[in-house]
């Protein structure tokens, strides 16, 4: 069968400036989002309105700044998805369906962000004019947006999976632990749909399953798959005898 | 050799190899999914043994209304699935693809008598009232049995696709593959026979 013709684009080194973007955006992620947005863990969601009121109205100056960041910096997100499709193009062949289908996963992945770091900016917009039901409403849309809209990116980690493992490479440019790895987190995203359901226990917003070991394997995950996009970017590159 | 080769017809080579370089039956990538997935399940387990720990009595009176009969049930589903699919294995390495896609249906076929009681098995919970957040017990068991149900349902597609694999055979390729499907549809009868003795049995009831 033919193969469509790969890229003839050879900006490597804006490939590879896009491929850094992964990394960038998970620092920011969690240092801006994260710490300065205090969601490392997030407020439990059995605690009273006004220890969420408090929360914004104390710490409004560090939540607004990190919000700020983290919209900024959140279509890095989608920029580091356009060079893996880059690199997808050479393992698939030009206009590959998977290949579009990771691309509009990582993009759309930069929507859910945007939106409910928006929702968080707002509640520390002005605390205290607004009464503390309401900035307990804020917290709890924020954090069941960002977790129940993790379907856009499982479709961006399930097609960078099943593409990748078609590489007839005898060396792929991702090892299929990689990409397997891949499915594996975009699948298990799935348990966030148990979140509404629960304000304690493992499967709450704070608890162990779908925080620590989501957001844990979600935090590894962009590392990794860098890495190795680093990789095949240079192995492209000495293939194509730049 | 053809779909249509008779299972009776003993190739006078070497039976083919499905493994990947890692020595594994299927694709060894395959693996690296079923271990982070049983770990995910493993920490499922020590939760509910956790939660067991700290309230025995609660445990011990929502696990009583659980009919261990049907627990049984699937458990034996499973089982003979997965016998089956062993014996699909079995087959294609031997390519008799015929046997291997007859054998791989009848795994099918009974392993869908599981999604079967399954579903009575929650209408009956729905029935009595008893929901997800009903306490930390039931929680646990529609959380756990559930995404365990999510597996089997994948499972059940993994081994259509199989199906349609087996019916245009490409030798090693095949097998590697219908390997690796056998390894996940085990995963799921694995994870359920220590789903079954936790949930339904260990601890006893009140």
């Amino acid at each position: 069968m033919a193969v469509a013709p790969i890229t003839t684009d050879n900006s490597y080194g804006t490939w590879k400036f896009c491929a850094w973007n992964g990394m960038i955006f998970m620092v920011v992620f969690m240092l801006f989002w994260g710490l300065m947005g205090h969601n490392l863990p997030p407020y439990a969601g059995d605690d009273a309105a006004s220890v969420i009121a408090e929360y914004f109205r104390d710490n409004r100056q560090s939540v607004r700044l990190g919000m700020v960041v983290s919209m900024t910096f959140a279509v890095s997100y989608a920029v580091w998805g356009i060079s893996i499709g880059k690199v997808m193009d050479h393992i698939l062949g030009r206009g590959h369906i998977l290949t579009d289908l990771q691309i509009w996963g990582a993009g759309l992945t930069v929507v859910p962000i945007l939106v409910s770091s928006s929702i968080w900016l707002t509640g520390s917009y002005r605390p205290d004019a607004l009464p503390d039901e309401i900035l307990q409403l804020l917290y709890d849309m924020a954090w069941l947006l960002i977790d129940l809209a993790y379907s856009v990116t499982s479709v961006q980690m399930i097609a960078l999976g099943v593409g990748c493992l078609r590489d007839k490479r005898a060396q792929p440019f991702f090892p299929k632990w990689v990409c397997w790895y891949s499915i594996w987190v975009g699948f298990m995203f799935v348990a966030e749909c148990l979140m509404p359901f629960f304000k304690t226990g493992a499967f709450a917003r704070q608890g162990i399953l779908n925080y620590w070991i989501e957001f844990g394997i979600f935090f590894i995950y962009a590392p990794i798959i860098t890495y190795y996009l680093l990789k095949a970017i240079g192995r492209i590159r000495a293939e194509q005898g730049d | 050799m053809q779909a249509s080769a008779s299972q009776d017809s003993k190739p006078d080579h070497a039976p083919i190899k499905g493994q990947g370089s890692g020595g594994l039956p299927g694709d060894e990538g395959v693996w690296f999914f079923i271990i982070a997935d049983m770990g995910m399940f493993a920490v499922f387990f020590l939760l509910f043994m956790f939660g067991q720990a700290q309230d025995p009595e609660t445990y011990r009176q929502s696990r009583s209304v659980l009919d261990p009969l049907i627990g049984l049930l699937n458990t034996i589903i499973l089982l003979f699935s997965g016998w089956w699919i062993v014996r699909a294995v079995e087959a294609a390495r031997r390519e008799e693809w015929e046997a291997a896609f007859r054998r791989t249906l009848l795994a099918l076929i009974i392993g869908l008598g599981f999604a079967v009681t399954k579903i009575l098995e929650y209408k009956a919970k729905y029935d009595a009232g008893i929901a997800i957040d009903a306490n930390e017990f039931f929680t646990y068991y529609f959380a756990f049995t559930g995404i365990h149900f999510l597996h089997f349902v994948i499972g059940v597609g993994v081994l259509i696709v199989t199906l349609t694999k087996l019916r245009k055979p490409e030798g090693g390729a095949t097998l590697r593959w219908l390997e690796s499907a056998a390894a996940y549809w085990h995963m799921v009868d694995l994870l359920w026979l220590i789903l079954f003795p936790m949930i339904y049995l260990a601890g006893g009831t009140a």
